[in-house]
């Protein structure tokens, strides 16, 4: 749940229940605290608590209402008070669904290398099934193959906060030796780990794929100011002003392009199960390898520059010569 | 002291939930529907004493059917202390099935392990799902803490449309209708399966459970199905339900994929010092004297498109079918792209 979007009825009703139960210990908190804590916007904050002081029993016989003091409010303080002995001042349990969406979560972390141990994933699967309705022990399986090496080494430099070393293979399949960059935080995607670094030569965020990545070395040196400072976006491939739009159709096969590059904007319909959408393209040469390795299920729409660019791949790939196919058409 | 006094918005869908809730939770003899609607903010204005209100009743039957997806159940019962002749149907909440267990409790580590579990979905199927048990979780009061998962942004790959039904109808054993595509023939037939567990291996996702029209446990890979997944419901238009397998059953199945796996094998030609050669770990092997690399898949098109990815890299020198698909897949690649 982002701080400032806007929420829709279930997770509102959601957020209802779960203010209620913390609240009725009759503490004092401020806005900001329960904006941090619940990582909600000030203004679904807000609404949710009055809503909750919106709740009337009285018709129905029940002599019973919330108060929310409005003049703590205004200075921004939430506290509520409550006439009813009754009604909701627990925590509620989750639903199944919602357990059991955490305890997959859970497998997953279960299966990264060096980061949990499976005692404590267990015993916090336990719990769930505990706190929830859900009577069933696994609806999901997760099996990574992960086996990364360096991965405890990195993980222990961030929290330190200490630059490492590494040989590195990049794109063009050259290979530098004692390479130093800043690690800032290590992102897991499917069955590929990226670690997105500061580079000391290129004054920027990259991100490096941790199975080019060989001989992480700890070293000394604290990560710099730069580092610290650096943006972090979720997107592995980060755009930029130069970049080129590349309309793309996918199959079902293909969706996971969709969730790969962030498109443009919202993908639309083509028919029933072929989408279509837009992203952005540092260099349409790179494509190649992206689209080709579907086979078929995705396509280059627009423009013909990328198209080129991708039956090139295909047809170098093929052993086949492109010289009949002009380069960089537009 | 109330807060009414510069009330500027209407009651919706979730005052109207939260009002049903406490009601239900605080009425503990349960309340009859009429009781219910009469006196129930959000149903009380459209409720006329002594008429039957068919939109107003299945707005509560829709409530009710929202509220069991939130874990929160409401029982219909007839009190023991009704005249017989007399039946009255009563609603209410259990408190037992309501409350988080009170002597449960998370430390600090745990919630922020959780948090990372719930982050892990995000963008993907099952991420509102998580986030909201994790703000349920919250209002247990622990802040989650961990220094030494800092640093650490995992990332389930889950956009398969499918996910979310089929993860649904896993929990509650419901049976369900999907189409599916051969990848072979590409023909597409519709298929009725009692999904049992769903599994992601090395980033792809299964639904593995007893297809009805093979008569046997089968596997079906999430990216192949090219319908909506629906539940297959009876006369009485409720979802058809299965008994789950039990856990021998299960597990045999699941060992069965794996073994599968362990019998096929593809023999691969990597070019030494390429991303391949890094990609396969085979620079760490000592004493690699030829440029082989032997593999094994679950499924003969999924490691097609892995290998397209490395295009020159990689030579299939058997089976004859994968090399077949690497190449007959750039060839529709390279004619598509004209």
């Amino acid at each position: 749940m982002a701080e400032n979007e806007k929420l829709d009825d279930t997770d509102r009703f959601n957020l209802m229940l779960a203010l209620t139960g913390l609240l009725v210990d009759g503490q004092m908190y401020t806005i900001e605290e329960l904006m941090d804590h619940f990582k909600v916007s000030r203004k679904e904050l807000i609404k949710a608590v009055r809503m909750i002081s919106f709740t009337d029993l009285m018709k129905s016989n029940m002599d019973g209402k919330y108060y929310l003091d409005a003049d703590d409010l205004k200075d921004g303080y939430i506290s509520i008070d409550y006439s009813f002995s009754h009604a909701i001042e627990e925590v509620p349990r989750l639903s199944s669904r919602q357990a059991s969406a955490l305890s997959a979560g859970l497998v997953y972390l279960g299966s990264l290398p060096g980061l949990v141990d499976n005692a404590e994933i267990e015993e916090l699967k336990r719990i769930l099934s505990m706190g929830s309705q859900s009577g069933k022990k696994n609806t999901v399986l997760i099996e990574g193959g992960f086996r990364d090496s360096d991965l405890v080494t990195l993980k222990d430099a961030i929290a330190a906060g200490v630059s490492i070393t590494c040989d590195y293979l990049n794109l063009k399949g050259e290979t530098t030796l004692n390479r130093l960059i800043e690690p800032l935080r290590i992102d897991a995607q499917g069955e590929l780990f990226y670690l997105r670094a500061w580079c000391p030569i290129n004054k920027g965020v990259r991100s490096f794929r941790l199975d080019r990545m060989r001989n992480a070395l700890p070293t000394q040196i604290p990560i710099s100011e730069d580092a610290r400072n650096a943006e972090l976006v979720d997107e592995i491939y980060t755009a930029s002003e130069s970049d080129t739009v590349v309309t793309l159709e996918v199959d079902p096969e293909a969706y996971s392009l969709i969730f790969d590059f962030k498109p443009v904007e919202e993908p639309e319909s083509v028919t029933k199960t072929v989408k279509r959408f837009k992203i952005k393209v540092g260099d349409v040469r790179n494509l190649g390898r992206v689209i080709a390795r579907f086979g078929g299920a995705a396509r280059v729409i627009a423009p013909q520059s990328a198209k080129t660019a991708v039956r090139d791949f295909a047809l170098n790939a093929l052993g086949e010569s492109t010289s009949t196919t002009p380069k960089d058409v537009e | 002291m109330s807060s009414k006094s510069d009330d500027d918005f209407d009651l919706g869908k979730p005052e109207r939930l939260f009002n049903l809730t406490c009601v239900l939770l605080y009425a503990k003899n349960g309340l009859t529907k009429s009781q219910i609607l009469s006196s129930v903010p959000g149903y009380d204005a459209d409720y006329t004493p002594g008429k039957v209100n068919p939109a107003l009743e299945k707005k509560f039957d829709r409530d009710k059917a929202a509220l069991r997806q939130l874990g929160i159940i409401i029982d219909g019962e007839i009190p023991e202390v009704e005249d017989e002749n007399n039946q009255i149907y009563v609603y209410k909440i259990k408190r037992e099935t309501f409350s988080w267990p009170t002597d449960v409790k998370l430390t600090p580590r745990q919630l922020a392990l959780l948090n990372l579990a719930a982050q892990a979905w995000a963008g993907g199927s099952l991420s509102s799902e998580a986030s909201r048990g994790i703000t349920k979780l919250r209002a247990l009061g622990v802040v989650g803490n961990s220094s030494d998962i800092v640093g650490i942004s995992p990332k389930i790959q889950a956009f398969e449309p499918s996910l979310r039904e089929l993860e649904f109808a896993v929990t509650e054993n419901i049976t369900v209708n999907f189409d599916y595509r051969n990848p072979e023939s590409g023909e597409i037939k519709t298929r009725t399966v009692e999904p049992w567990v769903l599994r992601s291996i090395g980033g792809q996702w299964l639904v593995l459970g007893y297809d009805e029209y093979r008569k046997e446990p089968r596997n079906f890979m999430l990216r192949r199905i090219v319908s909506p997944v629906t539940q297959v419901l009876d006369s009485k238009r409720s979802p058809v339900t299965f008994e789950a397998p039990e856990q021998h059953v299960l597990d045999a199945a699941v060992e069965s994929l794996n073994e599968h796996a362990k019998s096929q094998e593809a023999v691969l030609s990597v070019t030494p010092g390429s991303e391949a050669w890094f990609r396969y770990e085979l620079d760490l092997v000592a004493d690699k004297k030829d440029n082989i690399h032997r593999i094994n898949y679950h499924d003969v098109y999924v490691l097609a498109e892995q290998l397209r990815e490395y295009a020159d890299q990689i030579e299939v020198v058997e089976p004859k079918q994968l090399a077949d698909l690497v190449q007959s897949g750039f060839r529709k690649v390279a004619d598509l792209h004209g």
